[in-house]
């Protein structure tokens, strides 16, 4: 990969030219203007919501820029729909796969481009020679005729690109590829990448994964609060001034001390959750998780993690035991448990965590309104809600004019930080956190890690499920990791290593991959 | 609360401005005359009146629907259960030898046991089978009608009269009327009943945890509560206030079950749009209740006097649903989350 | 004799109707589009036959009209359920409500009358008679005589599934109901795919609804679609759309109104046979649906 001369450097492919965008109130882009150069990697990284999505949206034709436009090759193009885009030659892979999960592989990669005959019958035959073509050039392996649903994430991701070699792409754009990927994954991805980027082609990576950004990228833009704030040589710059360019500040290091204190809080054996085909989703897990001690659990999404979270929450039936504080509680509802001790928060905001329609004070009670702190005989203290409400408001810094705002009005830090603040109150013994920084920005990721690092200092035990590998790294004092259902490997904080827990992530017992 | 607030004034408005309008032409002029008239009007206010009765059974309706919608059920079966309902209190009232207060009590209650369980089947139906509640309720309107339809039409039907309905119920057991008026103390009973739903909705942990199941259905498991005793709950209530409308239109108006009476004028439909043109808020929805009740008398006003048929009133209620359902739909869908 | 053959003549024009709704309502379903307004559809398509039939005296034209009036029913759903992203519950709901109104309205207006009108000159619609096959026990009467819309439904079964499978539109229908915003991505309009399959159901559901009034009978009567439109529905929803299966499905839902057709002339009362199909409607749909996680539970 050489770093293109900036005297010499390429002509730029497309172009965004002093675009603005805003949705109501929020200026989501303010006059950005972006290059892509053929032939080189460029990456755009920036924080959630900094307006790196946006920018490419309109770059594809799926938004209409308020002001400013998109350049082809030199030229004003307009961009009515992704049709135009794609005839510019034009590719993206978009964050949550844009594929149709009942169709086939081959229908999939057609739709939209499909030459038929007299009576309108899809070409079948043509499509397929010419898809297979692009598959034996990359050397995927994937059966055509296959459905979506039935294959692999990371094969379902080889789809996507191939859709848009199929219409003939010359810059791809990736938005946050690698999220869905095992590190493993990543590595092979990045590989291809750049297979077509010494065919010509641009790349345009979507990120805030630093690491894979000075792996690969050759020039670095980085995005703030809609506006472009930096350009960068990847060979002139490191991951901490990026972040520093990202957040636009210092970030704060949170420091993690080890609190486990020696008696078992939460005890696991033999946790098995069935499917209906009476194939297991989770087999057999045990574990222990001490007083004070945070235990992650890593994982490619959907090899255990959320039965796992189910069973112990007791959304879910399953075999097996579950001790908290002394007492098997397997046979017990949620009420129940909450009751022992357990907190669970939720990494779906929308509908689990919190109740987007009902007010703030509504949500922070939810779990605990049949108490005598927030009720009696049976009718609500309106007034005791109010307090206790404008009290957790101000102690976990939730930005809101009222309690009585409704919680979907909130952005989705300050909606985490209700969760966080309703969990947190309920003093818990265990407490289950799934994902707790989606979609979260990262002023909130500082104050939400600093919450549960806290939290185990006062002696409660935490088991963590995270798909962000630095984030389970940087709060979690064990890692166990779930493939298939499986607990494929525990590793004790200092064992920590990308390799090595992709590689466990991928199915490798830990003996063997060490 | 300021968005539902607009929900509710867009369509009063504009049938307000669209009435006005149509003042502006001679011909036209009549027809809203007639309309008001037929609403608010007649000698002694008699047709005022008989909005008001409408009004008893829409409310019910509508509050038997907005306890189903508060907590994201989607029962669409309120039909079936106020058919049903009334069945049974006309039977009771025809055939229960007692005094007359234990048979107008009986009949309340047999009613509303009767509409209750109607509505359980269709949860039942849901839990047990995993067909949707939407479909199922649905589907139990027909079997419901046609029972009722077959009650009337041969083991207990009135021998004396050509129509097909059943005998007069006991005449001392029916609601008493307000004194000069054709209006029954059934209103006091469902009005009662809708203070009593939107107070509680409000006020009471169950009715708290009945809004926030209808929010969001996981976060309420996730929240720890009895989500199945609230589901089932909810239906009851729901399915016995139907009931309870039953019995008020047939110991009220008609002191008999009369084939059709209470399936006709879309009594149910019609109770399912006052919910979504209130956006599920229980304050609003006596108004918009009362709305749809002045709105079909008004129309069979026009009926009367300018001849313009009276589904006119059931068009313009169509109209206010389809353009409301993108935001009553949002609404909705805030229900129990969209899982389709 | 019980299974005679005017038992078996009567079948195929019983579950025609449902059967053509129910091929829309499968267009619908594939599309992502929970449209249950079929009952309101087809009423509206009854209506219009009767209206086109009587003011031409051509039953054909008749048609023609209730075919227009489904592609009008079907923009009007497209326009507030998809156009405007209303809830197609809702949508639905005041669509029914809106059929019921505007038959009725229309029925006094027009006609002057109300509850029904019958004409004499309101013709059928003609029927293709099979000649020597007539003769065949139990065949015979099933396959002569039967309307064209007995045969064209029929054939639309064949010609829809072929359209879904191999065609550019079914393929483009199948993926706007699996994933519209990645339609979007590819610069193919997901709205108007679903704008289409509403307004083809419309068609279809009108198609039924003129099978009802001016085949079956050569009457309208108000609110004479009777539930069928619900039945539709569940039989799609039975067989998750798949439409070799609604054939026979549909056929064993025209057997049951045969039948009980039969029992109302052998003494038993109206109102228990006509419960018959909402009552198997029930009984079907839990017993394949127990197996199956609730798809279209909200």
């Amino acid at each position: 990969m050489t770093v293109p001369d900036t005297e010499t450097s390429p002509p730029a492919v497309c172009r965004l030219n002093g675009v603005s965008k805003a949705f109501g109130p929020t200026k989501a882009l303010q006059d950005v203007s972006i290059e892509v150069r053929e032939g080189e990697f460029l990456a755009l990284i920036g924080e959630n919501g900094a307006g790196k999505s946006t920018a490419m949206s309109i770059l594809f034709g799926l938004l209409e820029p308020d002001e400013g436009g998109v350049e082809i090759m030199g030229r004003p193009r307009k961009m009515r729909s992704a049709r135009d885009a794609i005839a510019a030659g034009l590719g993206m892979v978009h964050q949550h796969f844009m594929l149709y999960p009942d169709l086939t592989v081959l229908e999939n990669i057609i739709v939209g481009q499909e030459d038929t005959g007299r009576s309108g019958r899809i070409a079948l035959g043509e499509h397929r020679a010419a898809a297979q073509r692009i598959l034996q050039e990359f050397d995927f392996s994937i059966d055509l005729d296959r459905k979506v649903a039935d294959l692999p994430v990371d094969a379902r991701q080889q789809v996507e690109i191939v859709k848009l070699l199929y219409r003939g792409a010359s810059v791809v754009i990736l938005d946050e590829p690698t999220a869905v990927l095992t590190p493993q994954e990543s590595i092979a991805l990045y590989k291809m990448l750049a297979r077509l980027q010494a065919q010509g082609t641009s790349i345009v990576l979507i990120t805030h994964k630093l690491d894979e950004v000075m792996d690969n990228a050759d020039r670095i833009l980085v995005l703030r609060r809609g506006r472009l704030v930096a350009e960068r040589d990847a060979q002139a710059t490191d991951k901490t001034e990026l972040a520093e360019l990202m957040v636009g500040s210092n970030i704060e290091i949170i420091a993690k001390r080890d609190a486990t204190r020696p008696d078992v809080a939460l005890s696991i054996r033999d946790l098995t959750v069935r499917r209906r085909q009476g194939k297991a989703a989770l087999a057999e897990v045990s574990f222990d998780v001490r007083k004070g001690e945070i235990f992650g659990i890593a994982g490619v999404s959907g090899n255990g993690q959320k039965e796992l979270v189910n069973a112990l929450v007791g959304l879910e039936d399953a075999e097996g035991a579950v001790q908290l504080a002394g007492r098997d509680v397997l046979g017990l509802d949620v009420a129940a448990r909450r009751a022992l001790g357990l907190g669970y928060m939720a990494e779906d905001r929308m509908a689990m965590g919190l109740a987007q329609p009902a007010t703030i004070a509504e949500n922070l009670i939810s779990g605990r309104e049949g108490t005598t702190d927030f009720s009696s005989r049976g009718f609500l203290d309106k007034r005791r809600i109010r307090d206790f409400s404008r009290d957790l408001i101000a102690r976990f810094d939730i930005r809101t004019p009222s309690e009585r705002h409704r919680a979907a009005k909130l952005s989705g830090g300050n909606q985490q930080k209700v969760v966080v603040a309703r969990e947190l109150s309920a003093r818990p013994a265990v407490l289950v956190i799934e994902n707790p920084c989606w979609g979260v920005d990262v002023g909130a990721i500082t104050f939400i890690h600093k919450q549960i690092l806290e939290l185990a200092e006062m002696g409660c035990a935490i088991v963590l499920v995270s798909s962000d590998l630095e984030e389970l790294f940087a709060l979690s004092d064990r890692v166990g990791v779930l493939c298939d259902g499986e607990l494929t490997a525990i590793f004790e904080r200092g064992e920590l290593d990308a390799i090595a827990v992709g590689a466990a992530m991928s199915g490798q017992r830990k003996d063997t991959a060490a | 609360m300021n968005a539902s607030l607009r929900v509710l004034l867009v369509p009063l408005a504009l049938v307000a401005a669209g009435l006005l309008a149509l003042l502006a032409f001679d011909a036209t002029r009549a027809a809203v005359a007639a309309f008001l008239d037929g609403a608010f009007g007649g000698r002694n206010n008699f047709n005022l009146y008989s909005t008001l009765g409408r009004f008893s059974i829409l409310l019910g309706l509508a509050m038997s629907v907005l306890v189903s919608f508060r907590a994201g059920l989607l029962n669409i079966g309120a039909e079936g259960q106020l058919v049903l309902g009334g069945l049974t209190a006309a039977l009771v009232g025809v055939y229960l030898p007692a005094p007359p207060l234990v048979v107008a009590l009986a009949a309340l209650l047999a009613a509303m046991a009767v509409g209750a369980g109607w509505a359980v089947l269709a949860g039942l139906i849901e839990r047990g089978a995993n067909v949707p509640l939407l479909i199922g309720s649905l589907l139990l309107n027909y079997p419901a009608s046609y029972i009722a339809s077959y009650a009337v039409s041969h083991p207990f039907r009135d021998v004396n009269s050509g129509a097909t309905q059943s005998f007069r119920i006991m005449g001392e057991a029916s609601l008493p009327r307000f004194t000069g008026t054709i209006l029954d103390y059934g209103i006091l009973l469902i009005g009662g009943t809708a203070l009593l739903v939107i107070l509680l909705e409000r006020t009471s942990v169950f009715g708290y945890r009945v809004r926030m199941q209808g929010y969001s259905y996981p976060f309420a498991r996730a929240s720890g509560y009895p989500t199945h005793k609230l589901y089932y709950r909810t239906l009851m209530i729901s399915g016995a206030i139907a009931g309870m409308t039953g019995f008020v239109a047939v110991f009220g108006m008609n002191q008999r079950y009369i084939d059709g009476m209470l399936t006709a004028p879309l009594y149910a439909w019609t109770g399912i749009a006052a919910v979504l043109m209130a956006a599920i808020i229980p304050w609003a929805t006596p108004l918009t209740a009362f709305f749809f009740a002045a709105l079909a008398t008004g129309a069979i006003g026009m009926e009367r006097s300018v001849g313009i048929p009276r589904e006119v009133g059931q068009i313009i209620q169509a109209v206010i649903v389809l353009y409301l359902s993108g935001v009553a739909g949002k609404m909705l869908s805030n229900l129990g989350g969209k899982g389709r | 004799m019980f299974f005679d053959a005017a038992l078996i003549e009567s079948i195929p024009r019983l579950f025609t109707p449902v059967l053509l709704a129910a091929i829309g309502s499968a267009l619908c379903d594939r599309a992502n589009v929970f449209n249950i307004a079929l009952e309101g559809m087809m009423l509206i398509g009854a209506f219009a036959a009767v209206v086109g039939t009587f003011y031409t005296g051509n039953a054909l034209a008749g048609l023609g009209l209730a075919i227009v009036s489904g592609a009008l029913s079907g923009l009007v759903f497209a326009y507030f359920g998809v156009t405007r992203g209303g809830d197609h519950i809702i949508v639905s709901i005041g669509f029914n409500v809106l059929a019921i109104g505007l038959t009725a309205f229309l029925l006094g207006r027009i006609f002057g009358v109300s509850g029904q009108f019958d004409d004499p000159a309101i013709v059928q619609l003609p029927r293709i008679h099979l000649g020597p096959v007539a003769d065949i026990p139990l065949i015979g009467p099933f396959v002569s005589g039967q309307s064209i819309l007995v045969w064209l439904a029929i054939f639309l079964v064949v010609a829809v599934t072929w359209l879904l499978k191999n065609h550019k539109y079914g393929l483009r229908l199948r993926a706007a109901g699996q994933n519209a915003a990645a339609m979007r991505t590819v610069g193919v309009s997901p709205e108007r795919v679903k704008t289409a399959a509403v307004i083809a159901c419309g068609v279809l559901c009108a198609m039924g609804g003129a099978q009802l009034s001016i085949s079956n009978v050569t009457l309208f009567t108000e609110g004479m679609s009777a539930g069928r439109g619900w039945i539709a529905l569940v039989i799609m929803m039975m067989c998750s759309a798949r439409l070799p299966w609604i054939l026979p499905t549909a056929i064993l839902f025209g057997l049951v109104d045969a039948f009980g057709f039969r029992m109302q002339g052998l003494g038993l009362p109206q109102q228990l046979t006509e419960s018959m199909p909402y009552v198997l409607a029930i009984v079907v749909l839990m017993l394949v649906f127990r197996k199956r996680t609730a798809r279209y539970a909200r």
